[in-house]
This record gives structure tokens, sequence and C-alpha cells, in this order.
């Protein structure tokens, strides 16, 4: 009995050796470290083989030609859990389709890296913490949905950069502060006479309607 | 078996005995005459493979059979039984309750079953007991604890169920008690701490939970105290610091928690402490510094936080320092190894928060193991690191270090694991390295590095495993690679290594895996591979590899994996199937030619067949239905022909089926709806003919169905409408007919739905608008649709692109249309619509979105005639052009047959000729089509992204900058 003492020791002293070639791409990395903090009780993410050479061939993920990650489609399939900074980590990425999830905890910040993003569709989810400054830097993005969820705190500023910015849906969270008057947004109210964009911002409530700058604090009420 | 009859009686019968023996002591001693008769049913109970028994006769003095000890002087007085390591087997028979002299009984390391008989318990003189390491089974007896003059107890690393019984805190002579490796519950009982002489208490592996109780304080001698794998649970109490003899301590994998008490600091002969695994938090107590006898400490995967508060300055005799996956933080004290006294050999702290450099380190001289992988560490790796003369392994992985790897490297002459991948290491590889003849295991993969493969490498001729992937590496590979006979592992993988394989690789006959993939190598794979017999894993893809494959390949009965994918491997695909262990042929996108070898079936277990982009020809084997762990088959893009063969049915694993870009004929078989894990199928781009069958409704899992581009006909099947899980359906290019059935509603995870091309007819159904997820595209252009475009579509607030171009849409374009707040792309060409195009679509969309609807007018179409009628804009129209004046209604009517004739007749040069200011009509025929030539047209206007695509598509079409200038201006009119 005595002799088994030093096993776990033994284990530890073979861990130098013990760390085998690793898989090759840092984007099927990302995704399979997404799944390790993720629930799935309806199996959705079970063909996520992290030995293969690329996620390409993973259900509900979608490659360019260069079998880089363009899409994943992960709408509507009871995943909760956190999203986490590995996220960032899809370059390619253009369309995030998380809606309809249980997923909670805070929008990574290191969304930010994600300069191809078209499509940031996380609503009908449970975040919370507040929408990350980061986000302004998705020179991209076209559409930013992240109604119905619990996010707080007020509208980052910094997102009138997205001068691409056709959607933006952050209606039923629980912001705080003003709405932004420039760049995309200098088309508020809600839904312009150019029918192409939709700004909604309902059901927040304490959310205080457009700056007026100069003469309310963008965070006033937060 | 007649033992278990008559065991009830016996029982009583001994407890009787029992109480006899306790009330008549000195008599029952007194019987030795009973000791052979008592061993001879011992042995009639034990199988004895070795024979070791066969000297146990009557004939025979007792005192001289094997393993039996008798009292010295005396005739036939048994005092000891020692049978361990016998391979015994069987149960011990209770009878062994009448060796009534005996002291010491060792059937230990034997295979014993069957229950610990309780009838040990009335033997008094009993002062050593061994049982461990059988396979015992029941629970521990109470009666054990009649025996006072117990002092060793061992009967661990059995089967032994149940609590610890209290009645052990009886044997107050226990010095050793050993109850480890059993599947003891309970609580450790509180009556232990009676036991004051115990020196060694040994509870390991079972599944006790509780605490230490307080009472064991009584155990006041003790010297080992190990309670390691339990559930044992709380805050470690303070008293374990009042064990002055104690030293060993194994506390390792419960669930203790809270902080490790200072007092354990008072330990002064520890000379071994381990609490891994545990949930311990807090600051290592600087008190453990006193430990001057500790030999080994181990405090890993708990939660210890603070700084690595530790110095062998005190710790003299300190072998083994493990903090390993802890949250300490900080970086390494300078004074870790202060003196040169330091008997470190072994530093195991990977898996904290610690940062800073390893200079520290180079003091430690005794280090024989180094592993600060998984932390925070930064710098350069210090060229003195050859210091550490005894240096066997050295793990920097996973950290920040940065510069170059010093060719001080090459003087550790020890060195047999040298693991720094995934840090920002730069510079080539020292030529030193080919000093370290002892190295094994070489893994600098993740860094920067860069240069050639120093030729020296191939020097280290211990090396067995070689990992450099994800560097900067470039060159050939060295020529004399084959010098390295037990290598085993080499991963080459992305990096810029140029040339060919070298022959001499052939040499490795230890080599499993080779992974040369993500590289820029050239040439044919050399006939020496034949050689590899071992081989079992080889990726070679994203090369420029080309030429025929060597026949020698088929030599290779090991290979479970190939990749070959992405190079320009030419011939027949036969050398590759030697093997009938495959579990994953991945040739992708080369130019094998020739049929598709039936042997490729022999492989059983494959799980991937990929053969998509290369020239292969024939049919598909039938034998490929052989193939049932199958997940993935693609055959995409090849020359394939004949029918899809029905034998693939068996094929139930079946995840990905691609079968397109062939020439397969015949039907889209039924049996597809048998495949019930299939979540892609894609049949697109063959000659496929008749329906689409209606089983396929039954892949309950699909999430892409893709059977554009054949000649199906027939209707949609409404079934298809029970894909729920689909992402994509793409039936576009075909001949079907009939309605779309408005069962597509239910496929409401659809991002992408196109159904272009075919001959569809009916109204779109409403039902569409219900597919709150398109995205991509929903594409019914180039059909027979007829009626007004549903309201309903505005609802699909995601919708990117709308193509409803070429059918025969009549009414009025829904204003709800303004709600598409997504939509980038409008198509709605060449239909029958009418009226004014609503507004908002006006000021977001070209003409071209519009144009070829007659009776369509409004920005940015050609202005609404004032004094038109909405209904009748094409007759007045007529009436006007002819010249015909009208008077009355009457005439009118009466003209109306005629007129309409006429009118008939010249339509066509009307037409053109008020639609011949619009530039960009001659594209007409291929404006929209899945090869996407003059998508730009119906781009949103002042969208920023309409513009790049069309200079994606058409870098220089003079389309595009006209495009480009209209859209300019569109957009500032939209701004205004």
């Amino acid at each position: 009995m005595a002799a088994r003492r030093a096993v776990a020791l033994v284990a530890l002293l073979a861990l130098a050796a013990a760390a085998p070639a690793r898989a090759s791409n840092d984007e099927g990395d990302a995704l399979y470290a997404l799944r390790q903090r993720l629930k799935d009780p309806n199996g959705v993410l079970q063909s996520w083989d992290p030995t293969l050479v690329n996620p390409c061939t993973w259900f509900h993920v979608t490659c360019n030609q260069a079998s880089r990650v363009e899409r994943l489609d992960l709408g509507n399939s009871n995943i909760s859990g956190s999203l986490g900074p590995e996220l960032g980590r899809l370059v390619n990425l253009k369309y995030l389709e998380l809606y309809r999830n249980n997923f909670d905890g805070e929008i990574p910040k290191e969304l930010g890296k994600l300069k191809n993003l078209i499509s940031l569709d996380l609503y009908a989810n449970k975040l919370t913490g507040s929408i990350p400054k980061s986000l302004s830097k998705l020179s991209s993005l076209r559409f930013m949905r992240l109604n119905n969820n619990k996010l707080t705190g007020s509208i980052p500023r910094e997102l009138a950069k997205l001068s691409n910015l056709k959607v933006i849906d952050l209606s039923n969270n629980d912001l705080c502060g003003t709405i932004p008057v420039d760049g995309p947004f200098s088309t508020f109210p809600l839904r312009s006479a150019n029918t192409a964009l939709l700004f909604s911002f309902e059901n927040n409530s304490r959310l205080n309607g457009p700056e007026l700058q100069g003469l309310v604090a963008y965070d006033s009420g937060c | 078996m007649a033992f278990k009859q008559n065991r009830s009686p016996l029982r009583v019968l001994a407890d009787l005995s029992l109480f006899l023996c306790i009330l008549l002591a000195p008599v029952c001693s007194a019987t030795p005459a009973t000791a052979p008769a008592t061993l001879l049913q011992v042995k009639s109970g034990l199988t004895d493979p070795e024979g070791v028994l066969s000297g146990w006769s009557p004939e025979t003095d007792v005192c001289s059979w094997h393993g039996i000890t008798c009292l010295p002087g005396e005739v036939g007085i048994v005092t000891g039984l020692n049978l361990s390591g016998y391979g015994l087997s069987g149960v011990i028979p209770p009878a062994i309750g009448e060796l009534i002299s005996i002291e010491s009984i060792d059937l230990s390391s034997n295979s014993l079953t069957g229950p610990i008989p309780a009838e040990l318990g009335m033997l008094e003189n009993l002062r050593t007991l061994l049982l461990f390491s059988n396979s015992l089974t029941g629970t521990v007896p109470p009666e054990l604890g009649l025996l006072k003059n117990l002092e060793v107890l061992r009967i661990g690393d059995n089967r032994l169920h149940g609590e610890i019984p209290p009645h052990l805190g009886n044997c107050t002579e226990l010095e050793t008690l050993g109850l480890a490796y059993c599947e003891l519950n309970g609580t450790i009982p509180a009556e232990l701490g009676n036991l004051r002489r115990l020196q060694r208490l040994a509870l390991d592996n079972n599944t006790l939970t509780g605490g230490i109780p307080d009472q064991l304080t009584g155990c006041a001698s003790l010297r080992v105290l190990s309670v390691s794998d339990n559930m044992l649970q709380g805050n470690l109490p303070s008293f374990i610091g009042s064990f002055s003899n104690l030293q060993s301590l194994n506390l390792a994998n419960n669930q203790f928690s809270g902080g490790i008490p200072a007092e354990i600091g008072n330990l002064s002969s520890l000379t071994y402490l381990s609490m891994l695994g545990n949930s311990l938090t807090g600051a290592i107590p600087e008190e453990l510094n006193r430990l001057g006898q500790l030999q080994i400490l181990d405090l890993s995967m708990n939660n210890i936080s603070g700084k690595l508060s530790i110095s062998t300055a005190q710790l003299k005799n300190l072998k083994y320092l493990v903090l390993s996956d802890n949250l300490l933080d900080g970086e390494i004290p300078q004074d870790l190894c202060a003196g040169d006294s330091s008997s470190l050999e072994n530093l195991f702290l990977s898996g904290n928060n610690l940062g800073g450099g390893i200079e520290p380190l180079l003091n430690c001289s005794a280090l024989q193991s180094i592993d600060v992988s998984n932390n925070s560490f930064t710098g350069a790796i210090p060229p003195s690191i050859d210091r550490l003369s005894g240096l066997i392994n050295l793990g920097l992985h996973n950290n920040s270090f940065t510069d170059v790897l010093p060719p001080q490297i090459g003087n550790l002459s020890n060195l047999e694991i040298l693991s720094l991948f995934h840090n920002g290491l730069t510079g080539e590889i020292p030529r030193e390295i080919g000093r370290l003849q002892k190295l094994k295991l070489l893994f600098l993969y993740e860094n920067q590095m860069s240069g050639a493969i120093p030729d020296e490498l191939t020097n280290c001729t211990s090396l067995e495993q070689v990992d450099f992937f994800g560097n900067h590496f470039h060159g050939p590979i060295p020529e004399r690679f084959g010098n390295l006979k037990n290598l085993a592992v080499l991963q080459l993988r992305q990096n810029d290594l140029s040339g060919p394989i070298p022959e001499s690789l052939g040499e490795c006959r230890s080599l499993q895996a080779l992974a040369l993939a993500d590289n820029r190598l050239t040439g044919t794979l050399p006939e020496s591979f034949g050689q590899l017999a071992e081989l079992s894993v080889v990726t070679l893809y994203n090369n420029s590899f080309e030429g025929p494959l060597p026949e020698s390949l088929f030599q290779l009965k090991n290979l479970t994996v190939i990749n070959f994918s992405h190079n320009r491997f030419s011939g027949s695909l036969i050398p590759l199937l030697g093997s009938s262990s495959l579990t994953v042929l991945a040739l992708t996108n080369n130019s094998f030619s020739g049929v598709i070898p039936a042997a490729v079936a022999r492989s059983r277990n494959m799980v991937r067949l990929q053969l998509g982009g290369n020239r292969l020809a024939g049919a598909i084997p039938a034998e490929l239905g052989n193939l049932t762990s199958l997940n993935m088959l693609d055959l995409s893009f090849n020359n394939l022909s004949g029918d899809i063969p029905a034998e693939l049915s068996s094929c139930v694993q079946l995840t990905h089926l691609k079968l397109d870009g062939n020439n397969l004929t015949g039907s889209v078989p039924s049996w597809l709806g048998e495949l019930r894990s299939l979540g892609e199928l894609d049949l697109s781009s063959n000659t496929l003919t008749g329906g689409i069958p209606a089983d396929l409704g039954n892949c309950s899992g699909l999430l892409k169905l893709s059977l554009g581009d054949n000649h199906l006909s027939g209707s949609i099947p409404p079934e298809i409408g029970r894909l729920t899980s689909l992402n994509v359906l793409n039936l576009n290019k075909n001949s079907l007919t009939g309605a779309i059935p408005p069962a597509l509603r239910q496929c409401n995870k659809l991002y992408e739905l196109r159904l272009s091309e075919n001959a569809l007819e009916g109204p779109i159904p409403p039902e569409l608008g219900q597919l709150s997820e398109l995205q991509v595209i929903l594409d019914l252009s180039r059909n027979r649709l007829s009626g007004e475009i549903p309201a309903s579509l505005g609802d699909l607030v995601k919708l990117e692109r709308l193509n409803l171009s070429s059918n025969r849409l009549d009414g009025e374009i829904p204003s709800s249309l303004r709600q598409l707040t997504s939509l980038h792309l409008l198509n709605l060409s060449d239909n029958l619509l009418s009226g004014e195009v609503p507004a908002g679509l006006s000021s977001s969309f070209p003409a071209a979105s519009f144009t070829g609807n007659d009776e369509l007018c409004g920005d940015p179409l050609p202005q609404c005639s004032p004094s038109s009628t909405r209904r009748l804009p094409r007759t007045e129209v007529a009436v006007i052009v002819a010249g015909i004046a009208v008077v009355s209604a009457a005439v009118c009517v009466a003209l109306m047959y005629t007129m309409l004739r006429v009118w008939s007749n010249w339509r066509a040069v009307s037409v053109s000729s008020s639609d011949g200011e619009e530039s960009a009509h001659g594209g007409r025929d291929n404006k929209w089509g899945a090869a996407g030539a003059g998508d730009g047209k119906y781009w949103k206007v002042g969208s920023p992204v309409s513009s790049r695509a069309a200079e994606e598509k058409h870098s220089s079409g003079s389309e595009t900058s006209v495009l480009h200038g209209k859209l300019t201006e569109a957009s500032g009119a939209a701004k205004s």
C-alpha cells in the first residue's frame, strides 16, 4: 500500500512528456474551447471533433474557400453557458448567429476583434453586463441584434463609429442613459423614413431617448 | 460450498467458544493438539496452485509445515502462519479461529475471496493480522475489536465495504492499521482516537466522508497518516500540527477546503507532505519553510493563491516541490535556492499565474526536472541554463518566453525532454542541439522560430518525438533524417519547408506518425516509404507533392489515417490500400484517376472517406456499403457515373454524404430517408432524374439539403417541411413543377432557400413569411410563379437578398417590403408587377431591381403618368401609340378585339423603345444566377457594401464603374 503513495507524483512527473503534438488550427481550437464551456442538451455540438484538420466539416460551422470559419449558426439550439474570449479568435467570421438560446454571462469584449463580422445576432438570450465598447471596432458590421437580453449600462458612444451599421436592435434590455445621435445613429427616430435602417431601443425602462448634446450627460439615469 | 451451509451453526459455536475462551483462556491456549487438524481444515478450503501446502499432512510435525512457526521449545504450539504471495485462492475458513495460540497470520497478496471470518476475533494472542491484497468481500468484522493484543492490522486492498467498525478503537495495542484501497464508506470513527500507540494509519482510496475527527488527536504516536483519495471534506484541523512524530502526511485527492494550517510547520519530523487535489485556498504558510526534514512537498491542484513563499535555504532536504495547478502569482523568489545547499531535484509549478523570468532557478544546482509550463513567464531562456548540468526534463511550454534558444542548451548533456512549445521564441535552432545525445523529446511547436532545420539535429539519435508545428522553418528537411532510428513522431506541419521528402526518411523504421502538412514540399514520395512498417498516421495535406504514389506504400499494413488532400498526386489509389485498418482516407483535391478500388472497403472501420476533387471515374463501388461506421463520404467533383448504389443504405452512420459535381444518373434514392444521422446531403450538379423522394423528410437532423442542378422533376414533396433543423435548402436548376408547398414554413431554421430555375407555378405561399431566420437569400427566380407578392414577405426582417425575378407575379409591390430592414439586394425584375414602386424601396434600390415590369412606374423607374389609372395602363398606352382617338365607351368596346390583336403584334417594339434609355437592359439573361454575375445591379442604394461587392465581382467591368457612379449619386440623393 505504501508503495502506491507516490502514484500521483509520478503522474505529475510525466506531465512534460504527456503533452501531445497539438491539433492544428486555431479556429477549431477556439470553437472547441467554446464548446467546453457550453451545455448542449440537444447535442447540436456533437459533431465538433477537435481531432479533425479543421472545423469545416463540423455541423453549424461554415467555412469559406480557404477553409476559414465564416459562419457560426447555433440559433434556436437550447444551448446554455457563457460566451468566452475564444470567439475573438475566429477572425474570418462574418455571421455569428447565436440567437434564441440560454447564453448567459457577458458579451466578451474580444468580439471586437472580428473585423469581418457582418452580423452579430445574440438576441433572445440571457446575456448580462454592458455592451462592450470594443464592438465599435467591428468595422464591417451591418446587423447588430442584441435585443431581448438582460444587458445593462449605457450604449457606448463609440458605436457611432460603425458606419456600415444598418440594423441595431437593443430593445427589451435594461439599458440606461441616452441614445447616441452621431454616425449611423443620426437617422433616429426609431424607424427612419428611409426604411433601410432599423434602430430599435424599445423597452429599456431606464433609457432616456436621444442624447441632447451638451444638455444631458449620455449616461444620465445609469 | 459445504462450508457455507454449515456457517450459521458454526458461527454460534464459535461465538460460544469465544465466550468460553475469554473465561478459560489458560485452558484454551493449552490445547495445541487441535492445531494440525484446524490447519488441515484451512488447507482444504484453499486452492494452492504452487503446491506450497503439499507438505501439510497429518503424518508430519505441524511445526515443519511450510509457512508454520511454532513456539520455540514447545511441541506443536503454532504461533505463526505465513502464506503470503503464493497465489492461493478460496475462502478463509472460520475454523481459523481455533488456532488459539497463534500470534501472527499473514495471508496477504493472494487471491482469497469471501469474507474475513468473524472468528478471527477469538484469537486473543494475535499480534499481527495481514490479509491485504486479496479479493476479500463483506464488511470489516467488528469482532476484530476483541483482539486486545493486536499490533498490526493490515487488511486493505480488498473489496471490503461498509463502515470502519468503531470497535477497532478497542485494539489499544495497535501500531499499524491499514484499511486502504477498499470500498469503505461512512466517516472515520472517533474511537480510533483511543489508539494511543498507533503509528501508521492508512485509509487511502475508499469513499470515506466527513472530516478528520477531533478525537484523532489522541493518536499521539502517529508517524504516518494517509487518507488520500476519499471524499473527506471540511477544514484541515490545526491539531494535525500536534502529531510531533509525524513523518508522512497524505491528504491528497479529497475535498478539504479552507487554508493550510500554519501549525503544520511544527511537524519537525515530516518528510512527506501531500495535499494535492483538494480545494484548499489561501496562501502557502511561511511556517512550511520550517520543515527541515521535508523531502517531498505536493500542494498541487488546489486553489492556493499568493506568492511562491518557499525557500530551500531552510528546506534543505526538499527534493520534490510540486505546486502545479494553483492560483499562485508573482515571480519565482530569488531565494528559492539561496546558497549552494539546495537538494531540490524536481520543481513543478505548471498551471499557475506566475510571471517574470526563470533566472532564480539557476541557483537550484541539483535540479533534474523543471516544469513551469502554463504560466505567464517572460524573458529569454537564460544562456547560463547550462549551469543546471543535471537537468533531464525541461518544460517551459505555454508561456511567453521570447528571444532565441541559446546555444548553451547543447551543454545540458543529460537532457531527455525539451518542451518549449507555445511561446514567442524566435531565431534558429542552434546547431549545438546536435550534442544532446540523450534527447528523446523535442517540442518547439507554436513559436516564431525560423531558419533551416540544422543538419546537426540528425545527431540526436535518441530522439523519439519531434514537433516543430507552427513555426517559420524553411529550407529542406535534412537529408540525414534517417539517422533518427528511434523516431516515432515527426511533426513539421505548418512551416515553410520546401524541397522533397529525403529518401533516408524511410530508414526511420520506428516512425508511427508523420505530419508534414501545410508546407511547400514538392516532389514525389520516395520509394523508401514502403519500409515504414510502423507508420500509422501520415498527413501531407496542403503541399505540392505530385506524381503517382510508389507501389511500395502498399506494404504499410498499419496505416490508420491518411490525409494527402490538396496536393497534385496522380495515378491510382491502390498503393494506399494495403492496410485494412484505415479510419480516415482523405485525398481531396488531387489528380488521382482510375476507378475507386473496391479494396477501399476492406477497412471496415473507416470513418471518413474523402475523395472529392479528383479525376476518379467509373461507378461508385457497391462495396462501400460495407463501411458501416462511415460518417463522411465525400466523392464530390469527380467523373463518377452510374447510379447511386443501393448498398450505401447500409452506411447508417453517415453524417455527410457529398456526391455533387459528378455524372451520376438514376434517381435520388428513397432509402436516403433511412440515414437518420445525415446532416449534409449534397447531390447537386449531377444528371439525376425522377422526383424528390418524400422519404427525405425522415432525415430529421438534416441541416443542408442540396439537390440543385440536376434533371429532377415532379413537385417538391410537402414532407420536406418535416426537416425542421434545415438551414440550407437548394433545389435550383431542375425541372420541378407544381406549387411551392406551404409546409416549408415548418423549416423555420432556414437561412438560405433557393428554388430558382425550375418550372414551379402557382402563388408564392404567404407562409414563407414565417421563415423568420431567412438571411442569406430567398431565391424563387426563373419559375412560373404567379399571383401577388405576399405581404408577409415583409416579415423576413433578417433577409439580406430577395430574388423573385423572371416569374409571372402581378399586382402591386406590397409596401410591407419596406420592413425588410436587412435587405441589400432586391430583384423583382421581369414580372408582371404594376403600380407605383413603394416609397422607401424606391429610394433604396436601383431601377434594375424593378425593370421588366411593364406596368410598374415611379422612382427609380420613369414617373407614373398622372392621368393613367393603375388598372389599365397597357390599354391606355396602346390607344395612344396607335393614334386612335377614343371618343366613346361604346367605340372602345367595339374596337377592343381588333386593337388587342394589333397591340399584341407590336408590343415588343413598343416595350423596347420605351425601355431604350435603360442602359443595363442587355444583361437580363444573367442577372442574378448562382454564378453571381451582375449582382451589383440589385444592391441597395447607398449601401457601402454595394460598391465593394460589385468590385469584388467585376474588378474591371465597365458596368461596375457605371453602377458605382449611379449608386454614389443615388445615395447622396437619399441622404438629402
